[in-house]
């Protein structure tokens, strides 16, 4: 297939969607909490990344594969447990398999549920979608999630600690900026990434504007 | 009416679906969530007593090099050569509990070193409290009369130093650790005396 018909595919217009068009994070403003918490070090936004991608595809699939049979009435009560169980399968399976990576990840994984791009994901897409699409676009929200939280632990982790992946990467006298390593660190680089990137893009609200 | 027993219906299932979901993946991984929560805790227990082990052989070196004395409801482990002495404490810190292994001298009272194995504190404040670089600084303080966790910088023999930036997780740790220590301190006296 050549580049010109793949722009028309449905799968790469979803993908595009998820990773820069509609980017969760920095075009939604969505899963904030969890951007601002875990990206003082690389390797955390890489873990959280994965499990949220793994999240959204699987409670995506889910949803969509029982969509004719949701009651609207309780379809937010139905993504809830449907996404709780599969957090809960994420915790229970790297306590057993990576016990490392849970001990690093600590009270994150749980927080994945109160995570707003799995759910917004869910009612925006996977209720009205077959589910082929479904997994593609839980994939492709989920990486747009994934590089930005990676984007914004790269700023954090050299300034706060001097290292990157903890391979030390600034001189030995650098002297660490501990706001970093906390929340106003992630509001100051998460605000000036979104800044720079909206200003490239003239992704502006219009409504604002007026 | 029906599409409130259709609503009713769709959730007992749901229920039941997702619960036997969990109920099973809980029985295929609860062996194992021991396991290792059991190989963390003897592994802990031998990084501090600075015996080596691979990781293929934690539970053989452990059984071989350590003793575990029960009284009461407290578990102790004892290191065969030195007679140094280890338990698990826990407590309230500031967001959630703090479980960790203190090991103790032969004299049961100069720390030998502390290990955090769970904790929920700030990450980058509070959550330093599970950092090997600051836990460090309390080897050799002596747990007699009472642990000080201070912010004026440590000098006496009980004294240690608080973390920067986290006055509540280094009160909640300081409170901890003296009240698990008096708890199995009576325990510890009583074998000593008894046995």
């Amino acid at each position: 297939m050549n580049w010109i018909r793949m722009k028309y595919t449905r799968w790469f217009n979803i993908s595009k969607d998820g990773l820069v068009k509609n980017n969760p994070v920095i075009i939604a403003v969505l899963g904030i909490c969890s951007a601002l918490a875990v990206t003082n070090k690389v390797e955390n936004a890489i873990a959280m990344g994965i499990g949220v991608t793994f999240v959204i595809m699987a409670s995506s699939m889910t949803v969509s594969l029982i969509r004719n049979f949701i009651p609207g009435k309780v379809r937010m009560v139905t993504y809830m447990v449907i996404i709780s169980t599969f957090v809960i399968l994420v915790q229970m399976f790297l306590e057993g398999f990576f016990p490392n990576i849970a001990k690093a990840l600590g009270a994150y994984v749980g927080l994945i549920i109160t995570n707003c791009i799995v759910m917004g994901r869910a009612e925006a897409f996977a209720v009205k979608n077959p589910v082929r699409y479904t997994v593609i676009d839980g994939f492709a929200s989920g990486m747009g999630y994934t590089y930005v939280l990676v984007l914004i632990a790269l700023v954090r982790e050299v300034l706060a600690f001097g290292t990157i992946l903890n391979v030390q990467v600034m001189p030995d006298t650098w002297p660490g900026w501990v706001v970093m390593a906390m929340a106003p660190g992630g509001f100051f680089v998460l605000g000036i990434l979104i800044w720079i990137i909206r200003e490239l893009s003239n992704n502006y609200d219009v409504a604002a504007q007026a | 009416m029906r599409s409130n027993i259709r609503i009713f219906i769709f959730i007992i299932i749901l229920g039941l679906v997702t619960s036997a979901l969990l109920i099973g993946a809980d029985a295929l991984t609860l062996d194992r969530i021991e396991a290792n929560r059991q190989a963390e805790l003897q592994s802990t227990i031998l990084d501090a007593y600075g015996i080596d082990y691979t990781f293929g052989n934690i539970s053989t070196v452990f059984i071989e090099r350590v003793d575990v004395v029960t009284v009461d409801d407290y578990t102790f482990y004892v290191n065969q050569d030195t007679s140094a002495v280890s338990f698990v404490f826990e407590g309230s810190g500031l967001w959630g509990p703090i479980i960790g292994i203190i090991s103790l001298e032969a004299d049961f009272e100069t720390i030998l070193s502390i290990t955090i194995l769970q904790q929920q504190e700030t990450p980058g404040l509070g959550g330093r409290v599970a950092e090997r670089r600051y836990l460090d600084t309390f080897a050799g303080v002596k747990m007699v009369p009472v642990i000080v966790i201070t912010r004026a910088g440590a000098d006496g023999p009980n004294e240690a130093d608080a973390i920067t930036g986290a006055t509540g997780t280094s009160t909640a740790f300081e409170t901890i650790l003296n009240d698990s220590y008096d708890a199995h301190r009576s325990a510890w006296l009583s074998v000593q005396n008894g046995g």
